[in-house]
C-alpha cells in the first residue's frame, strides 16, 4: 500500500503500481483525471463517449506503464496518450459518419448540442458543426491551438509532429474552417 | 446570424467557445472506481508476439500452401525419375551375359 498517497509524487505512485499496488494507480487516476476529462470533453460528443475516451486513456497508461520513461513528468506522458486517443476517436468517427453535412449535424444535434455542453449561441453551433467537418488532424490541431490555447511547441510535443508541421497544419485547418463557415453564409 | 467572414470573427467565435468550456465534473464523479473495476475485469492485453503472429496468419497459410504444392511437384518428379532409373529391363540375365 502507498502511505500518504495524496502527498506521494507521481514517480512513487508509478513505482508502486508497477509493484502491483492497484490503489497507487487509482490515486494517479484521481490526480490526473481532471486534465484528461478536460481535453477529451473538447472532442467527445456525449457523456458516454467522454467516459469511453478517458477510460481508454487510463487503461492504456496502466498497461503501458513500463514504457513510461522518467525523462518527462507523468502528466505529459498521460496527456500524450489522451491526445492520441482523442485523435483515434476522431478518425473512428470520420470513418463511421463521413459525408454528413453541417446542416444534417445541426438538425440531428450531432456535435454542437451534446447534453454536457452549455446551450450554445447559433454561431457557436455553426463553429462546432464546421469543426466536425474538418479532417481529424485539422480538428485536433485547431482544437488544441484555439480552444485549449496550447502553444505550437506543446502541440508538437503532444502529437509528435514537428513545430513547422503543426504550424502548417494549423494554418490549413484555419483556412478550411473559414471556408466551411463561409460556404454556409 | 452573423457569419464569420474574417479572421477576427473566427477569433471571436473561438474566444466564445473557450469561455463556454464543457463541464465534465459530473462525468468525473467516481471515475477511478469505475476504472479500477474495469482494469480488474480486463485481462492483460495480448503480447506483441501474439498479436504479430495473428497478423502473420495469412502469410503462414500461404507458406503452407506453397510448400504443399512444391512438395507434391517434387514428389511426382522423383517418382518419374525413379521409374526411369529403376525401369525394368526385358531380361537382365541375357543383358549381363551379352556384356560379358
Amino acid at each position: 500500500m502507498v502511505p500518504e498517497e495524496s502527498a506521494a509524487p507521481d514517480g512513487h505512485l508509478v513505482d508502486a503500481t508497477l509493484a502491483g499496488d492497484e490503489q497507487a494507480f487509482a490515486e494517479l487516476a484521481r490526480r490526473h483525471k481532471g486534465r484528461v476529462f478536460g481535453i477529451a470533453s473538447r472532442f467527445a460528443r456525449n457523456a458516454a463517449e467522454l467516459e469511453d475516451i478517458c477510460q481508454e486513456v487510463f487503461v492504456q497508461a496502466y498497461f503501458k506503464l513500463r514504457q513510461f520513461r522518467r525523462d518527462s513528468p507523468f502528466e505529459h506522458w498521460l496527456m500524450r496518450i489522451a491526445t492520441f486517443k482523442c485523435y483515434d476517436y476522431l478518425r473512428k468517427r470520420r470513418r463511421d459518419g463521413a459525408g454528413v453535412s453541417i446542416d444534417a449535424m445541426l438538425e440531428s444535434g450531432h456535435e454542437p448540442t451534446a447534453p454536457e455542453r452549455p446551450a450554445p449561441h447559433p454561431d457557436l453551433e455553426r463553429l462546432y458543426a464546421a469543426l466536425a467537418q474538418l479532417s481529424p488532424k485539422e480538428r485536433l490541431v485547431i482544437t488544441l491551438l484555439e480552444l485549449e490555447e496550447r502553444s505550437l511547441q506543446e502541440i508538437a510535443g503532444l502529437t509528435g509532429w514537428s513545430v513547422a508541421n503543426v504550424k502548417v497544419r494549423a494554418f490549413r485547418a484555419r483556412a478550411a474552417l473559414r471556408k466551411l463557415m463561409e460556404k454556409k453564409s | 446570424m452573423n457569419e464569420p467572414n474574417s479572421d477576427s470573427e473566427l477569433d471571436a467565435l473561438f474566444a466564445q467557445a473557450r469561455s463556454r468550456r464543457p463541464d465534465p465534473s459530473a462525468a468525473e464523479y467516481a471515475f477511478e472506481t469505475r476504472l479500477m473495476a474495469r482494469l480488474r475485469n480486463s485481462a492483460a492485453p495480448e503480447s506483441i508476439w501474439a498479436r504479430a503472429s495473428w497478423r502473420m496468419l495469412p502469410f503462414f497459410a500461404t507458406c503452407v500452401v506453397v510448400l504443399a504444392v512444391w512438395h507434391a511437384q517434387v514428389a511426382s518428379e522423383t517418382q518419374e525419375a525413379e521409374q526411369v532409373v529403376y525401369a525394368e529391363t526385358p531380361d537382365m540375365v541375357e543383358l549381363w551375359s551379352h556384356l560379358n
